[in-house]
C-alpha cells in the first residue's frame, strides 16, 4: 500500500507555460503543458544530479477491466517490451541498457506506467521509444504465448505460493460487490488462460492513446526542452476518441462480512477493512485527511497507537499496521493487517483492533499523538525529495487517478489543519461494524511437507 | 502494509552496487577513541543521513545462533532508563528515523534527521542514548524474542526462504555463515538478557565501528556531532579475523520436499571476498550472465525464450570471506528440470566461452553510462560509501571505477570465470514439490 502521508510537497504550483523565472526559482516546480492531441506533460526540474526519470503513465488498469478478463492491463504491459513494427522484441530494452538506463513498468488498480531513468542527456532516446511503442504495437502470438506463461509465473509466485497474499486476493473479492476493486491487477488464473491476443489488441486500441496519457519528467532537464521534444515525437500520434468509463460505485455495504481462509501456512493472520471516500468521491475533502491522519495515528510509525498498544503493550500481536489510499481513483477500504502473537488467536487480536478503534471513537486522540504525524508529515516531505523517482510516481499516480497533481502542494498544510476532533469523527463516521469485512486465515497442516 | 498494490513488469535484482560516481570525495577522520569516520556533505536538502557499521554481524554468533541480530533489535527497545515507548515518541515527533539491521558480516544502525536543530539535536542524542546505553529490558526482551522466534516458524511459509537457507547450510558447511541470521528455534528459545549484554559488550566497542555520514552538514559540525556520539564508547578489542570459507569440493543437489506450486532453485558456490582482484571481471560478466534484468543471459534463456519463470537473476555477492556466486529463478514444478537444465547450461556455456565482444561492449555501456545513477540521492550515496567502507575498499574506489569497468577485457571475463567458478562445485538446491517422474 501506498501512503500518502509519505507523500507529495510542491511548493509552488506554476500553470504557465512559458518559463520566465531562472533555473534556480524553478526548482519544486512543476510545469504544464497539454498538447494538441491532449497528451498531458509534467516536468519538475531538479537538479542536484545529472540525471532524470521519465514516466508515462495511462488511465487504465485492473479496476478498469471487467469479469473474464482480469489481467489484461498487467498482460499488455508485459508485451509493450514485446516489440513494435520498427523495434524488434526486447529491442526497447536493448536500446535504454546501451544508453545507460534502468527501465520498468507497473500496473495497478487504476494506472499502467513505464519509467525510464538515465543520464539526462537521454531524455530523448526515452521519448521516442515511448512514443514508437504508444501507436506502434506488435502484438505476436508467439511472444504472447510466452509472456503469458511468465505473467503465470508470476501469480504463482506472488499469490499461490504466499499465503497472505492468497489471502488478501479472497478478501478483497469478499468485501467488494459491484466495484472493480475487487479483482485481483494480476488477474484470475482461470482468466489468465482464458486470454486471447485478440483481447489484447482490443484492450490496446482502446486505451493507449495521447489522450489517456500523462508524460512525467524530473530531474536535471529544462522544462522548454522536454516540452519541445514531447512535441517532436508524441504530437504526430492521433488521439483516441472514448466513451466515458462505467462508474461501476460499490454498491452499499449494509451488515458485517466475515469469512475464514484456509491456507497451508504456519501461522495465522487477520485482515479488516472498512468502506472509505476517497478525495475523487467526495465534495468535502476534509473527512479524507481526518482519514489519513487517523491511519497515522494508528500506524504512522513506531510510537503509534498499534505497535505501542498491540505489540508492546498488550502483546497480542506480533507485527500489525493499518493502511489507507486516499488517492484512489474509486472508494476503497481503510485496512487493518496483523499476526497474532504466539499463543494468541486470530479471534483476539480482531478483539484487540476493534477496541482500539472504539477508543478513537469515545475519546478524542491526545494532541501530542496528532503534532507527532504532523511532524512526520513535514520531515518525509522533505526526505522524498531525496528522490526524483518518488516525486515523479507522485505526480504521475494523483494525475492518473484523476485526482490532480496539484493536490499534492495542498498536502502538508490541508494534514496541518486536523484536529483531534476531527479524528473522532471520522473514526465514529466510517469504522462502523455495518460495513466492516473481516477475514482469518487459518494455517492448515502442510501436506507433502517434511 | 506487506500488502502489494502493484505489478512490476519485473523482478530483477541489481544486488552488486558498491560501485559509485567518481566525484564526490569522502572525507575521513578518526574520533579521539579511533573510530574512523567517513563524510560526504550534500547542500540542496536540509537531510543528514547516518550509518554506523560494527563488525558484530552473525558470524559473531557462536553457539548462541540469533544473538547478534536479537542484540541489534534490542538496542531502541529501551535506552538510558526511557523505555521504547518513550525513544519513539522523542524521534518521531521531530520526523526522525531510526532503524537497525543485521547481517552476516555487519549490524548496521541507520539514522534519518532533518538537519533543522530543532530536531536533530534531539534525535542525534536519542541515537547516542540507544548506542551507549541501551538497558535491555527483560520484559522487551522477552517480547522481542517470542516475535523472533515467531518470525522464524514463518520462514516455513515461504519455500524462497526455505531454498536460501538450505543453500547457505550446504555451501557453507563447517562456517559460521551456515547458520540463518535470526538464529534457530532451538538457539533463540535459550538465549537470555545476559548473552545479549554479553555480546554488546565485546562488540559494540569504538574498535569494531565506522560511521558514515551523508547530508547538509559542515564537517566542524559533523566532528563534533560523532565525537559527542561515539565519544564514550570504550576501545574494546578488535573483532577477530573471520575464519576462511572452504571451496566446495564437490557439488551436490539438494531438494526439499514443499506444498508450493512452484519450484524455487538456487544454483550457487562460494566465490568472492571484498576486494578481489578479480573483482570486476566477474562483476562485469556477471552483468552480462545475469546482472542486468532483460539485456541479460538467464533472463533471455529462462524467460525470454522458454516463458518458465517471472524473476530469472545472477549475482556475485562479495563478503568478508568467500560469498555467494548465486543463480536463481522459481517456475511451475512441472518445468523444474528443464529449468535446471537451462540454467546449468546457459553457466556452462558461458563459463567455457564467455561474452560476445558486442555484449561486452553492451555492458560497459550500461554500467558507465549508467555510472551517474548510482549516487543521485543521499541514500544512494550513503549505501556507496557503506559499502566500500565496510569493504575495506580504498577510498578512491569512487574515482577510478569507470577505469577498472572500462579496462575489462573478453579473455579477462573467461579468464577470471574458468579460474573462480568451477561446474563441478555449484550445488543445486530445489525447494518445491517433486513429480513422479522427476529425475
Amino acid at each position: 500500500m501506498k501512503k500518502l502521508s509519505a507523500a507529495v510537497l510542491l511548493s509552488t504550483i506554476f500553470y504557465a507555460l512559458s518559463g520566465f523565472a531562472s533555473s534556480e526559482n524553478l526548482l519544486n516546480i512543476v510545469h504544464e503543458k497539454v498538447l494538441k492531441n491532449g497528451l498531458k506533460v509534467l516536468v519538475k526540474e531538479d537538479r542536484r544530479a545529472p540525471v532524470m526519470v521519465s514516466q508515462i503513465w495511462y488511465k487504465v488498469g485492473a479496476s478498469y477491466e471487467h469479469d473474464g478478463i482480469t489481467g489484461l492491463s498487467h498482460v499488455l504491459e508485459h508485451m509493450m517490451f514485446q516489440g513494435t513494427d520498427d523495434f524488434g522484441p526486447g529491442e526497447f530494452s536493448k536500446i535504454i541498457a546501451e544508453n545507460g538506463g534502468r527501465e520498468n513498468a507497473f500496473t495497478g488498480a487504476d494506472y499502467t506506467a513505464y519509467f525510464q531513468t538515465m543520464e539526462a542527456s537521454r531524455l530523448e532516446v526515452s521519448l521516442k521509444l515511448e512514443a514508437d511503442r504508444m501507436h506502434n504495437l506488435n502484438l505476436q502470438e508467439k511472444e504472447f504465448v510466452k509472456e503469458l506463461q511468465v505473467v503465470m509465473e508470476e501469480r504463482r509466485m506472488r499469490t499461490e505460493d504466499k499465503p497472505q497474499g492468497q489471502t488478501y486476493e479472497y478478501f478483497k473479492a469478499l468485501a467488494y460487490t459491484s466495484s472493480p476493486y475487487r479483482n485481483p491487477i494480476i488477474g484470475w488464473m482461470q482468466d489468465l488462460e482464458d486470454m486471447q491476443l485478440a483481447d489484447l489488441a482490443d484492450w490496446y486500441k482502446q486505451w493507449y492513446s495521447p489522450n489517456n496519457a500523462t508524460l512525467v519528467v524530473v530531474g536535471d532537464v529544462d522544462a522548454q526542452q522536454v516540452f519541445a521534444l514531447a512535441e517532436q515525437y508524441f504530437s504526430n500520434i492521433l488521439e483516441v476518441s472514448f466513451k466515458s468509463v462505467k462508474k461501476r460505485i460499490e454498491v452499499p455495504q449494509v451488515g458485517i462480512r466475515r469469512s475464514i481462509v484456509k491456507q497451508q501456512a504456519k501461522v495465522p493472520y487477520v485482515l479488516m477493512g472498512y468502506k472509505v471516500p476517497v478525495l475523487n468521491s467526495v465534495e468535502d475533502d476534509a473527512d479524507i485527511y481526518a482519514l489519513e491522519v487517523l491511519s497515522g495515528i494508528l500506524s504512522g510509525g513506531s510510537s503509534a497507537r498499534l505497535p505501542s498498544r498491540l505489540v508492546r503493550g498488550s502483546q497480542v500481536a506480533s507485527s500489525v499496521s493499518a493502511g489507507y489510499d486516499m488517492a484512489a481513483r474509486l472508494p476503497t477500504l481503510f485496512l487493518f493487517d496483523g499476526v497474532p502473537a504466539k499463543g494468541v488467536s486470530a479471534e483476539q487480536l480482531e478483539s484487540a483492533l476493534l477496541e482500539q478503534i472504539q477508543l478513537l471513537q469515545t475519546s478524542p486522540v491526545e494532541q501530542k499523538e496528532l503534532d507527532r504525524i504532523k511532524a512526520q508529515v513535514i520531515a518525509s516531505s522533505v526526505y522524498e525529495k531525496d528522490s526524483n523517482f518518488y516525486q515523479a510516481m507522485q505526480i504521475g499516480m494523483l494525475e492518473t487517478t484523476g485526482v490532480g497533481w496539484q493536490k499534492g502542494e495542498q498536502y502538508v498544510d490541508k494534514i496541518k489543519a486536523i484536529s483531534v476532533e476531527n479524528i473522532q469523527a471520522v473514526a465514529k463516521k466510517y469504522l462502523i461494524e455495518d460495513h466492516l469485512t473481516v477475514v482469518h486465515m487459518q494455517p492448515q497442516e502442510m501436506k507433502n511437507a517434511h | 502494509m506487506r500488502i502489494n498494490s502493484q505489478c512490476f513488469i519485473a523482478g530483477l535484482l541489481f544486488l552488486i552496487n558498491t560501485a559509485c560516481f567518481a566525484v564526490p570525495t569522502i572525507q575521513h577522520w578518526q574520533t579521539s577513541n579511533g573510530v574512523n569516520v567517513y563524510f560526504i556533505p550534500t547542500d540542496g536538502l536540509s537531510i543528514l543521513d547516518a550509518r554506523l557499521v560494527f563488525d558484530a554481524g552473525s558470524v559473531r554468533d557462536g553457539s548462541k545462533k540469533g544473538v547478534a541480530a536479537l542484540t541489534s533489535n534490542m538496542l531502541d527497545q529501551g535506552a538510558a532508563g526511557q523505555s521504547a515507548q518513550d525513544i519513539a515518541e522523542r524521534l518521531e515527533s521531530v520526523g526522525a528515523q531510526l532503524g537497525t539491521s543485521t547481517s552476516r558480516d555487519f549490524t548496521s544502525i541507520s539514522f534519518r534527521s532533518l538537519t533543522d536543530q530543532n530536531a536533530l539535536e534531539p534525535s542525534w542524542n536519542v541515537l547516542k542514548e540507544v548506542l551507549n546505553e541501551p538497558n535491555f529490558p527483560i520484559v522487551d526482551f522477552s517480547r522481542e524474542k517470542k516475535r523472533t522466534l515467531l518470525s522464524i516458524t514463518r520462514r516455513e511459509e515461504s519455500p524462497g526462504t526455505l531454498a536460501q537457507l538450505a543453500l547457505y547450510k550446504e555451501i557453507f558447511k563447517g562456517h559460521a555463515y551456515a547458520s540463518a541470521i535470526q538464529g534457530e528455534e532451538s538457539t533463540v528459545s535459550q538465549l537470555v538478557v545476559k548473552d545479549l549484554q554479553n555480546f554488546y559488550q565485546q562488540y559494540y566497542v569504538a574498535s569494531n565501528l565506522k560511521v558514515i555520514l551523508v547530508g547538509g552538514l559542515s564537517k566542524e559540525q559533523a566532528q563534533n556531532m560523532v565525537e559527542e556520539l561515539v565519544g564514550d564508547l570504550p576501545l574494546g578489542v578488535k573483532a577477530n579475523a573471520i575464519s576462511k570459507v572452504n571451496d566446495v569440493q564437490r557439488g551436490v543437489a539438494i531438494h526439499q520436499e514443499y506444498p508450493s506450486q512452484q519450484t524455487h532453485m538456487m544454483y550457487s558456490t562460494p566465490v568472492l571476498k571484498n576486494n578481489d582482484a578479480d573483482y570486476f571481471a566477474l562483476y562485469v560478466g556477471n552483468h552480462i550472465l545475469g546482472g542486468s534484468g532483460f539485456s541479460s543471459r538467464i533472463v533471455k534463456e529462462i524467460r525470454e525464450k522458454r516463458g518458465l519463470a517471472y524473476s530469472a537473476y545472477s549475482y556475485f555477492h562479495p563478503m568478508v570471506e568467500k560469498g555467494p556466486f548465486l543463480m536463481g529463478l522459481q517456475t511451475r514444478n512441472e518445468k523444474a528440470s528443464e529449468a535446471a537444465s537451462a540454467v546449468k547450461q546457459t553457466l556452462k556455456s558461458f563459463i567455457e566461452e564467455g561474452p560476445t565482444e558486442e555484449e561486452l561492449i553492451a555492458a560497459k555501456k550500461n554500467i558507465m553510462g549508467g555510472f551517474a545513477l548510482k549516487l543521485d540521492s543521499n541514500k544512494k550515496l550513503l549505501a556507496n560509501v557503506v559499502g566500500i567502507v565496510a569493504s575495506g575498499a580504498s577510498l578512491d574506489y569512487l574515482n577510478n571505477f569507470m577505469g577498472q569497468v572500462k579496462a575489462v577485457t573478453r579473455e579477462q571475463v573467461i579468464d577470471a570465470f574458468q579460474r573462480r567458478v568451477k561446474m563441478n562445485s555449484m550445488v543445486m538446491v530445489t525447494v518445491g514439490q517433486a513429480l513422479p517422474n522427476k529425475e
